[in-house]
């Protein structure tokens, strides 16, 4: 019919043709199998299934499940933390004008963290926890935390580190 | 009729507080209606574009109280664009101008400014409460205008709203004389706090009996509070991220031995299991938990947790509560009123830990059930008919079912019947939101049976025109309507035009109607907004030039006594 040649805002494009979206007959059917679909294939969409949508479509269906932005963002943040990603930080040692950077994700803790610096500066590097008195030598790890304060690495839970962190610097321990 | 004095007319009045029974009497005739506007101290407007501000103002020149609310329902959901309206800032400035002694601002939806905070700041000099929800627009600089100008303030509530990190300075503006706060809110904040300021302030506010930390406050940090602010009655936590062998987490539990009024506990960001137990000695007297934050806590540590606090009323839990934590609630929490269980897996493969069996368990076990939002992927009409005669005291029933249009799984029917059974069965229900495959049948019941209902939402759901105008018929008392991806059309929003004048709103989305229909909507009811929202390519198209057969995108119906609006932004047609 010429009438419906008008092409809806609101719905999905008649000449979608993914066969495993146009199985039915109402286009309402339609928008649930996509949207159940788009639940189905997680965060990394495949896009040859949803390819007959426009992406206003795809953003509009993807107003699903109805919850507020707070909970979403808090969700996606725990989806995001399990894919593998990557954060670089630049740690600088007192003395040498030349910085080196390291992912810090890619540590799964402050021994894991402390063994790739020593290797990567070639100095000892003194936990706070240690009770022995620090050679002379001996260099302690220090980071700048997001309200710009240089405090001494290993106080806090890993995580918790991970997310005030900016950058390390090795300082002399007869410094601290 | 005998003549009834004024001043006795004023102190019955006086007795009135609901806004439904002084709208009512200030229908009655016009002395009524005078005594009645001067001795209103609330006032609420539930669609700030219902009513010009200032004739509010004048209505009501001595209100102490300020209720209004912008955006649609579905903006939380992001349906609604951006920029499409709600500004308070001809609230604030109407009321500035007509009523300085106004003393409580409540906003909810709407898009506030710096300008507007700092505005309401100097404008009422009595003012001791400010509560903002789901609201944007502005930045931590409006809030140091708050904190800055309104001496004496008792309440400041900011609830879920997007604020503008502009730096940590504006606690640090609330002076050292400012000592007369009881509530302070500011979880939604993202941005660091100046926490040396924010435990000052805490130390000097003896009234302090509310208080909401964000993400950014350390376990540390709330140990200080906590010490300053023993007698805190809600608490909303910072981030709970602790080892169990540090010194902090040890202060973390002398604190909470120390919180003998503790009743309401929220936060939990970043909360792993080993932090739950320090909180164990408040569970006894807990009446209202918010774990909704933290979906690090694994279902046998919730339901360790649960198990003491018996008090319970309200409780929002993410599903990885699953169903035998959900039985643990059953059994424990007798007194629970109010229960939502968020999904923790919005892009997982079609399961979640609860699913019909969690909620019939509640249902039998906490026979105070009133108000329940529930996500899940599967329901039966078993499940949900049982539901129904375990609790019929339901007032608000929302259930989301994840996969939109699924059936009952056992039965592959629609959930038509279940839901039937809940309308039937819930004689005082005022809010309903339906999911599942859903026939028009459902709305058949729910006009014949949901006489109170005030609030209906709808989405995938219905077969034709007839499941709208089954609604629009029979509830009688529905105040907001709002549908999303459904078969309804221009027959079913044009059957029963002088319906929407006894609603506040109704909301399209993804539907059937055309601008045809839109445009006989507006010519028919002049007293309607019928607004228009259309932000596809076609946008640049103007209104006139698109046929009556153009489908509508979003549809927004209003009543109001302010024709059209002057803020609407180009991709907002109002018919």
């Amino acid at each position: 019919m010429g009438d419906q040649s008008n092409s809806p805002s609101s719905s999905i494009d008649s000449s979608s043709s993914h066969p495993a979206l146009c199985s039915t007959s109402s286009i309402f059917q339609t928008r649930r199998d996509l949207l159940s679909t788009d639940l189905k294939l997680g965060l990394g969409l495949s896009t040859s299934a949803l390819h007959g949508c426009s992406s206003k479509e795809r953003e509009q269906l993807s107003h699903w499940p109805p919850i507020k932005p707070l909970l979403r963002s808090t969700l996606e943040e725990k989806v995001h933390r399990s894919h593998s990603k990557t954060f670089f930080v630049k740690v600088y040692m007192e003395g040498l004008p030349i910085g080196r950077k390291l992912d810090l994700f890619s540590h799964s803790g402050y021994d894991s963290l402390t063994r790739t610096l020593r290797r990567m500066f070639r100095t000892t590097i003194i936990c706070p926890d240690t009770s022995r008195v620090p050679p002379e030598k001996a260099h302690v790890l220090t980071y700048e935390d997001k309200e710009g304060d240089w405090m001494m690495v290993g106080d806090v839970p890993w995580e918790l580190f991970l997310r005030t962190v900016k950058r390390l610097k090795i300082t002399r321990a007869d410094k601290c | 009729m005998t003549y009834f004095p004024e001043e006795v007319v004023e102190h019955i009045v006086d007795f009135l507080g609901s806004h439904r029974d002084r709208n009512a009497v200030s229908t009655v005739c016009k002395a009524w209606y005078q005594v009645e506007r001067l001795s209103r101290r609330n006032v609420f407007v539930g669609n700030c574009y219902a009513i010009r501000p200032e004739r509010v103002m004048a209505r009501f020149p001595w209100m102490k109280s300020l209720g209004v609310k912008g955006k649609p329902h579905f903006a939380d959901f992001n349906l609604v664009p951006y920029d499409w309206g709600g500004f308070a800032q001809p609230w604030i400035e109407a009321a500035a101008r007509g009523c300085p002694g106004l003393e409580e601002l409540r906003l909810k939806r709407m898009v506030v400014t710096d300008d507007d905070l700092e505005l309401l700041a100097r404008s009422f000099p009595s003012f001791k409460s400010l509560v903002l929800v789901s609201c944007e627009g502005f930045s931590t600089d409006g809030l140091a205008a708050i904190a800055t100008y309104c001496r004496g303030l008792r309440e400041l509530d900011l609830q879920e709203n997007e604020v503008e990190d502009h730096g940590r300075q504006w606690l640090s503006c609330f002076p050292d004389s400012c000592t007369s706060l009881v509530s302070l809110n500011f979880a939604c904040l993202k941005g660091e706090i100046n926490t040396n300021a924010l435990e000052r302030l805490v130390a000097r506010c003896p009234d302090l009996r509310s208080l909401k930390l964000n993400r950014a406050i350390s376990v540390e940090s709330l140990n200080r509070i906590l010490a300053r602010a023993p007698h805190l009655v809600d608490l909303g936590t910072g981030s709970m991220m602790v080892n169990h062998h540090t010194e902090a987490y040890h202060r973390l539990i002398n604190a909470f031995l120390g919180c003998k009024s503790l009743r309401s506990l929220s936060g939990f960001w970043d909360a792993s299991s080993c932090c739950l137990q320090a909180v164990y000695p408040v569970c006894v007297n807990l009446t209202a938990l918010n774990l909704s934050y933290a979906p690090a806590i694994q279902g046998d540590d919730l339901i360790k947790l649960i198990c003491l606090c018996f008090k319970l009323q309200k409780l929002w839990v993410l599903d990885c509560i699953g169903d035998k934590g959900l039985a643990a609630v059953a059994s424990t929490c007798k007194d629970l009123q109010e229960l939502r269980v968020f999904p923790s897996d919005i892009y997982g493969a079609g399961t979640t830990a609860v699913t019909e069996e969690g909620l019939v368990a509640i249902s039998s076990g906490c026979s105070k059930l009133n108000s329940l939002l529930y996500f899940c992927y599967q329901m039966t009409n078993t499940a949900l008919v049982t539901v129904a005669k375990n609790c019929p005291h339901f007032t608000r029933f929302r259930l989301c079912i994840l996969d939109p249009g699924k059936p009952d799984p056992v039965t592959d029917q629609p959930l038509d019947e279940g839901f039937g059974a809940i309308v039937r069965s819930c004689k005082n229900l005022r809010r309903l939101s339906l999911s599942g495959l859903l026939t028009d049948k459902v709305f058949l019941y729910i006009g014949m049976h949901a006489e109170h209902l005030e609030m209906l939402s709808i989405a995938f759901a219905g077969d034709s025109d007839k499941g709208m105008v089954y609604v629009l018929n029979g509830c009688k008392n529905l105040r907001k309507l709002e549908i999303r991806d459904c078969p309804f059309g221009d027959d079913a929003l044009l059957k029963d035009v002088t319906k929407y004048e006894t609603m506040r709103s109704l909301w399209m989305s993804s539907c059937d109607v055309t601008l045809g229909g839109c445009r006989a909507l507006a010519a028919k009811m002049p007293s309607l907004n019928v607004e228009i929202i259309n932000e596809s390519d076609e946008a640049d198209e103007f209104q006139e030039n698109l046929s009556d057969l153009h489908k509508v995108e979003k549809l927004y119906v209003y009543r109001t006594v302010a024709r059209g609006r002057t803020d609407a932004p180009d991709f907002v047609w109002i018919l």
